[in-house]
């Protein structure tokens, strides 16, 4: 078995299925937890579901805190977007998307693949730059330096294969898919489990100030 | 076959031309990545060269292989050079059978003892009665001529890697040359059939050299499986913009876009079929609208369908993810289960305390 | 200033209260108990708090944290001091150990990597949930996440409770209203003797004690045992409002050390002669004081059923406000520019925001916003407890100097308050800063503005949804 057929079939298939497992077993094992209730009257009777709203409204920061959160707020978006214009538009992402679910859809030229990954490489160094330059700022744990070269490493990785840089294209690829892997098998231990606390975050948050008439 | 003694007489005994010869000559040197200054020697080299005797054993194959080399339409230089060699044993092309044949091995092994080429297509079966040849098995018969061979050049992916015999689940237990014999030189020109100019060139090299040539990392010329099919693909432009064919019947297949949706492997596929071609230089699979199909990787058969994308994961997802679903679920609400026990009995306990 | 001034002033002003009550603090350290259990009793029992007061909420938040730093712009003892211990995501670290060692979905595994709370890390969170964090809240509004650190704060004030860890002043209170039901001293016969001062000095009638009434107004232990001039200021505008009101001497007092320090149990306890005392008289409203923390405590008390409650509770300036928009307070125009300061536990934790402003502008203020307003307004830097410290004095004084800028950058000349303790906070940094600000009670101020004062006593009750 080539290094190749390893990621490609056992690595990449445990790492699914630990984050399947893992995906699960801590979000069940956070909501299921006892709710709190809060038995004062709302300020209005509806009022709390206008909380949900903060699920959408807290993508982007208040008027009040624009400027002081500039750069963080330019950073992660760039990250976030060119990330997600890496993993859905790339056609090579595609077919392993279309191998797992079944679904398709056309892809981008590799151009704007190349363009960005590079890009959410170089958002993704300004926000570690930040972290490592403010440490008492951003008090960070190593899971946090983990979880980000978790995410690092596929876009590395993966523009050394497309551009073939480094090792043989089918190492380096192979290297890219058990990069990939990694960062499946850490989603759910990390903070990476952020993209789906926070609807249930700002959901809450949202829900406890509407009840007592706060838009946040 | 030929009374000349070496290259250059026996080339112009068949009327190719010093012009024709040099040409070849330049093409092996760049094939090769030898410098431009090195063509006249090579050339001098080849021209002196003597018939060197040459033990063909074909064990668990298709005949692909020879069919490839000796099926040109046209003489070319590479099949003459095939024809100069002095081929003592090929029991598909030779004239003699039966005892006359084994006999002509033998003698040949005992002749050019420790000279001789030993050309192997095929894989051989560990399970010694799969496979015989009047009435020696195909192990016991690489043995015996590999302990004389100066070198091995195993043919076609069967004899490389094991090839299709090899597939799982692998029911005569096949296995490569490189697999049985680990004393002797071996040079692998996989392929399934490998390019006819991979196995003369190779020869060539051997001829003007005496050596064999630089090797990558699965035994392979470097001349030859030096890089990638899909880098030297005449589609690859439509690859980088982004423009597929996604069946064999639309649009796009019909304009020649890229086919690495429709599972062509290329892109993990080490061969010059992109730069030499086939049939004198007319085709190649990927030209002819078909995906590359791995054939000179090793287990390429087993590597997942020939129609999934080289991106694919290999592995039946589906059932498993869902057990892993709910197992996930049953820990996660049984730990939260358990936690919210926990919550209640220290509520308790504090309550009791105050 | 008021058509009417001031005649003659019986109670001392503000700034010679702020002075009596910064000696009554002083003495408060020294009545604190010294813990009495042993060392590992006091983890225990901390970690089991956590443990019992942790649900889903809880939970969700203390996972959702990535540390991206940002809280650190809103909260204004990290920006005043720009000391990084103050970030509020550090203020939640101790809980999520607790919290993922106990109770998280990956307990077990994190029960191998982190170590066990310990009586030191409880010692050192107390400046972070104490010293340092008003619970204002301020930070939910720019976290990416919207986690309410403010809510986990206080729920390790409650675990430091049960470690006995208490700021000793905070804790001296504590003691007071729970073995002995008062702040400050502030007890029953001290209300009745100040209703009788009101009557005989200024000639203003307070209800007390009425067996029935539509309206039940609390005070606070500030305005009894100091300032007395914001009882008396209350009651003339009840009184001018004409609404059937009293005081209950079994259910006055707006201040809860309960909820100030954590003491979840105290809460609930003080909460009971109020809402008891309530329903007995047949109240439709319950005002509380100008005492911030006292509207959480109460209004959106969670242990409370307020659904089932016969009577509305609402803040003073809530219920002023509402009376000035219904045209019952007839009110003299305000001369000068001013600004409102929103107590972060009536607006943002609160949601108090319009009463307030309608009130003002029912007296016709130049009312200018200060930049950051409503949601979004700096906390004083005294909340929660905060301006009792004498610890975090520094904390306090640098945080102050936040607000001063936002209230210079509005040009006005007055800063309205609607907050016994941010009062006291603005008048300490005031006096500290020689800044050239009037600091004003929201009620004292409508006090003085009322037009023509009707009798005292009115027998004529306001019926209806605002009375």
């Amino acid at each position: 078995m080539t290094l190749l057929d390893f990621a490609r079939g056992p690595a990449i298939h445990w790492s699914l299925i630990i984050m399947v497992t893992g995906i699960i077993w801590r979000l069940l094992g956070v909501l299921v937890l006892t709710r709190g209730a809060d038995l004062s009257r709302p300020r209005d009777a509806f009022g709390n579901f206008k909380g949900y709203r903060t699920v959408f409204s807290r993508a982007w920061p208040s008027g009040e805190f624009r400027t002081t959160t500039r750069y963080q707020t330019a950073m992660a978006y760039g990250f976030h977007l060119a990330t997600l214009v890496v993993v859905i538009g790339i056609v090579p992402h595609i077919e392993f998307i279309t191998s797992l679910t079944g679904a398709s859809w056309p892809g981008l030229p590799n151009a704007f693949g190349v363009g960005a990954g590079i890009m959410a490489l170089a958002s993704l160094l300004a926000l570690v730059a930040r972290r490592v330059s403010k440490p008492g700022v951003y008090c960070s744990n190593w899971g946090d330096y983990f979880s980000w070269l978790v995410m690092a490493a596929p876009l590395v990785t993966g523009l050394m294969a497309f551009a073939h840089l480094g090792l043989r294209y089918e190492t380096m690829l192979a290297i890219h898919i058990l990069s990939a892997a990694l960062l499946f098998a850490w989603f759910p231990f990390g903070k990476l489990m952020h993209a789906f606390w926070f609807i249930f975050s700002r959901a809450q948050s949202g829900v406890v100030y509407a009840h007592k008439g706060v838009r946040i | 076959m030929t009374t000349e003694r070496t290259l250059g007489g026996f080339l112009r005994h068949r009327g190719v031309s010093r012009r024709a010869f040099l040409k070849f000559c330049s093409a092996m040197a760049s094939m090769m990545a030898l410098p431009a200054s090195s063509v006249t020697a090579l050339a001098e080299a080849l021209e002196q060269a003597r018939r060197p005797s040459v033990i063909w054993l074909s064990f668990q194959e298709c005949t692909g292989c020879t069919e490839a080399l000796t099926r040109s339409n046209a003489p070319s230089i590479e099949g003459l050079i095939f024809d100069f060699i002095s081929l003592d044993y090929h029991h598909t092309l030779q004239a003699a059978s039966g005892a006359a044949a084994e006999a002509a091995r033998e003698e040949a092994m005992h002749e050019n003892d420790g000279q001789y080429l030993l050309l192997v297509d095929g894989s051989i079966p560990s399970v010694k009665a799969y496979s015989t040849i009047a009435g020696i098995s195909n192990l016991d018969m690489l043995k015996e001529g590999a302990a004389g061979a100066a070198a091995i050049i195993a043919i076609g992916t069967c004899a490389a890697y094991g090839g299709l015999p090899k597939a799982d689940p692998n029911p005569t237990g096949a296995m490569s040359v490189e697999e049985i014999v680990k004393d002797r030189p071996i040079v692998n020109i996989p392929g399934c059939p490998p390019l006819p100019l991979a196995i003369t060139g190779l020869i060539a090299h051997y001829l003007a050299m005496g050596v064999m040539p630089e090797l990558d990392r699965l035994g392979r010329p470097l001349a030859f499986y030096g890089e990638n099919i899909h880098d030297r693909c005449y589609r690859r432009p439509f690859y980088d913009r982004g423009l597929f064919a996604e069946t064999f019947d639309d649009e796009g297949a019909r304009r020649g876009w890229c086919l690495y949706k429709l599972g062509c492997k290329a892109p993990e596929t080490y061969n010059a079929c992109a730069q030499i071609k086939w049939n004198q230089g007319t085709s190649f699979p990927i030209q002819s609208g078909h995906g590359c199909i791995g054939c000179s990787e090793p287990n390429f058969w087993d590597k997942g369908g020939i129609y999934d994308s080289v991106a694919m994961g290999q592995f039946g997802s589906g059932p498993k993810i869902a057990v892993a679903a709910s197992l996930g679920a049953v820990a996660g609400a049984g730990a939260a289960v358990l936690a919210r026990g926990k919550k209640h009995k220290t509520e308790t306990e504090l309550d009791s305390d105050d | 200033m008021s058509s009417i001034a001031a005649p003659k002033r019986i109670f001392p002003t503000f700034d010679q209260v702020f002075q009596g009550f910064a000696s009554q603090i002083g003495m408060l350290r020294e009545m604190a108990p010294p813990p009495s259990l042993p060392e590992s009793v006091r983890v225990r029992k901390a970690v089991a708090t956590l443990i019992a007061e942790t649900n889903a909420d809880e939970a969700v938040w203390l996972e959702s944290c990535i540390r991206c730093g940002q809280c650190t712009n809103a909260c204004h003892y990290f920006q005043a001091t720009g000391d990084t211990k103050y970030a509020p995501l550090r203020k939640m670290n101790l809980y999520r150990r607790v919290y993922q060692r106990e109770l998280g979905p990956l307990r077990w595994w994190y029960r191998l990597v982190t170590s066990p709370v310990k009586l030191s890390d409880l010692e050192a969170l107390q400046e972070l949930v104490y010293d340092s964090c008003s619970e204002c809240g301020r930070c939910t509004m720019v976290c990416p996440m919207g986690i309410d650190i403010a809510s986990l704060v206080h729920h390790q004030r409650s675990a430091l409770v049960a470690a006995e860890l208490v700021p000793p002043e905070l804790e001296a209170l504590r003691m007071e209203q729970k073995h002995r039901g008062t702040v400050f001293g502030a007890s029953a016969e001290v209300v009745r003797q100040l209703v009788d001062t009101i009557r005989e000095q200024a000639g203003i009638e307070i209800p007390l004690d009425r067996d029935r009434a539509e309206v039940m107004v609390l005070s606070s232990a500030v305005d009894l045992m100091g300032n007395g001039q914001g009882l008396l200021a209350t009651a003339k505008v009840m009184n001018h409002l004409g609404v059937d009101w009293t005081i209950c001497s079994d259910g006055f007092e707006s201040a809860n050390f309960g909820l100030l320090s954590g003491d979840m149990a105290l809460w609930r306890k003080q909460v009971g002669p109020i809402v008891a005392a309530a329903e007995r008289i047949g109240a439709k409203t319950l005002v509380i004081a100008e005492c911030g923390h006292a509207y959480p405590a109460l209004r959106w008390n969670p242990m409370l059923k307020g659904g089932e409650l016969p009577f509305e509770m609402m803040y003073m300036s809530e219920y002023l406000g509402r009376q000035a928009k219904a045209g019952r307070l007839r009110l003299t125009p305000i001369e000068g520019r001013l600004t409102y300061h929103d107590p972060c536990k009536t607006g943002r934790r609160g949601g108090a925001f319009e009463e307030p402003r309608a009130l003002l502008e029912a007296m016709h203020a130049d009312l200018v916003e200060m930049p950051a307003n409503r949601e979004f307004n700096w906390c004083c830097g005294g909340g929660a407890g905060i301006f009792l410290l004498e610890r975090a004095t520094r904390l306090r004084d640098e945080s102050f100097r936040i607000k001063m800028q936002q209230v210079d950058a509005t040009g006005a000349g007055t800063v309205v308050v609607s907050c016994a303790s941010c009062r006291l906070n603005f008048e300490a940094g005031r006096q500290k800063n020689h800044w050239d600000k009037r600091v004003e009670s929201l009620v004292e101020l409508v006090a003085d503005h009322l037009v023509d004062e009707p009798r005292t006593g009115s027998v004529m009750p306001i019926r209806g949804e605002a009375a």
